[in-house]
């Protein structure tokens, strides 16, 4: 209760801010990708840590989701990563992931760009399905086929994207347990980034503070059920190469079964720019 | 005769291959010091590009260049470009002697031609600030008001 108000105050301070400093923001999210991409030859890797309360119990799943990325060209990036998870009571390895995303649209000004990309990830995993929501990120097995378009407006970057996802069976004869037609469903997300501090850039050792909130949800195409969540996140830029991202999400609204949708994030990632 | 060709050939790069002393490029698309750190990165794995000093404020990146080198202004706008950026903007200080421009023409500086746009003066002398004027050198806004002629690939279109 006291992490719920906590979370719902963060979230007005941070709407507050936004709204009331009309130009200034970055789009490393944490939930959702931008549409702009990787600098070509380099390489991310990526340790996300999800810590998320079960609904009804006293238990605490922790994913843990190791992720390397490569950028390809100035347009292209491919990305694996690897799950692992303690929500069947052993920490364990549960699947993986490709995930691949293309450029197709940039239009650059100074500090500022729209850019629009499809992406796309194949899924594979080996738990149980316990939940109707259909989670590509470390829950089901299958794909997802999405947009997203990217504008940075000096300090501030917003983002939106759709995605059409599609679940099948998992792995381990973990069979889908609804019906085939609530197998598939549509994402769509707003996010907005803000670049808080430095005030004033003054070289690349600066340690960078962006804020962000983002906007997740889920509808069902076979059910029509959904649900919406809310992620904030506070994000710390290390010697312009490495990042550490906060946050906590809170479901907002929902009527889709779920077992563990509100919780904490911790995400570490370091770049190796030129890397090949 | 052959030899003496190279000879010439060999001199005309050397005397002329040392005019290009600096370049300033701004990059847009960004604010971010990560980004402007992976276009800095980028630069530096040029071959020819001695130091590059980024300035992570105005996004401005000074290059200074290996002695005899092969400056190649378009390797260096795809370094940025790979970066996930646009250049915006694309200064080179060319140190001319006696340069005569003759009716307009193309003249061969070091290892670039340029055709340059309003000139004052026909004979170029001393160290000039020489902005290039096509497209992904400028930026898209401003390329669509450039009323650029048609040039052909190697030609650089450039005020001073």
């Amino acid at each position: 209760m006291i992490v719920k108000h906590t979370t719902v105050k963060l979230a007005v301070l941070m709407s507050f801010i936004f709204l009331s400093s009309s130009s200034h923001a970055q789009e490393l999210f944490a939930m959702t990708e931008p549409a702009s991409n990787r600098a070509a030859r380099s390489i991310g890797l990526r340790i996300d840590n999800s810590i998320m309360d079960e609904i009804n119990t006293s238990k605490t799943n922790y994913h843990l989701i190791p992720e390397i990325m490569a950028g390809i060209s100035k347009t292209w990036m491919i990305a694996g990563n690897v799950f692992f998870s303690n929500r069947s009571n052993d920490f364990k390895y549960e699947g993986a992931s490709i995930y691949t995303k293309y450029r197709f649209f940039n239009k650059d000004a100074v500090q500022k760009h729209l850019r629009i990309a499809a992406f796309g990830r194949i899924s594979f995993n080996n738990s149980d399905i316990h939940q109707q929501e259909i989670n590509m990120n470390g829950h089901n097995t299958g794909m997802e086929l999405g947009i997203v378009a990217t504008k940075l407006i000096r300090k501030v970057a917003l983002s939106s994207s759709t995605s059409f996802l599609k679940a099948t069976d998992n792995g381990n004869n973990n069979k889908f347990i609804y019906s085939t037609k609530e197998s598939k469903a549509v994402n769509y997300t707003f996010s907005i980034g803000k670049l808080m501090l430095p005030k004033e850039y003054k070289g690349y050792a600066q340690t960078n503070i962006n804020c962000m909130l983002e906007f997740l949800n889920q509808v069902n195409i076979g059910s029509g059920k959904y649900y919406m969540d809310i992620a904030a996140i506070v994000q710390m830029i290390f010697n312009s190469q490495s990042r550490i991202d906060i946050g906590y999400i809170k479901e907002v609204s929902s009527t889709i079964t779920r077992t563990a949708p509100n919780g904490f994030f911790v995400r570490l990632e370091t770049n190796f720019f030129n890397a090949f | 005769m052959k030899l003496s060709f190279i000879i010439i050939a060999i001199v005309f790069s050397l005397t002329t291959k040392a005019q290009i002393t600096k370049v300033y490029l701004t990059a847009s698309g960004l604010t971010c010091s990560m980004c402007s750190n992976s276009i800095n990165k980028a630069l530096k794995t040029l071959d020819f590009v001695e130091v590059v000093k980024g300035d992570v404020k105005t996004y401005t990146f000074e290059l200074s260049f290996k002695a005899n080198s092969h400056v190649d202004f378009d390797k260096i706008k795809r370094k940025v470009e790979d970066a996930g950026f646009s250049v915006s903007s694309f200064t080179a200080f060319v140190d001319f002697s006696n340069v005569q421009v003759i009716d307009n023409k193309p003249v061969k500086i070091g290892d670039h031609s340029f055709l340059f746009a309003n000139l004052k003066e026909p004979l170029l002398n001393g160290v000039k600030a020489v902005k290039i004027l096509n497209r992904g050198f400028v930026s898209q806004r401003e390329y669509k008001q450039i009323s650029s002629p048609a040039v052909a690939i190697g030609i650089y279109y450039a005020t001073i």
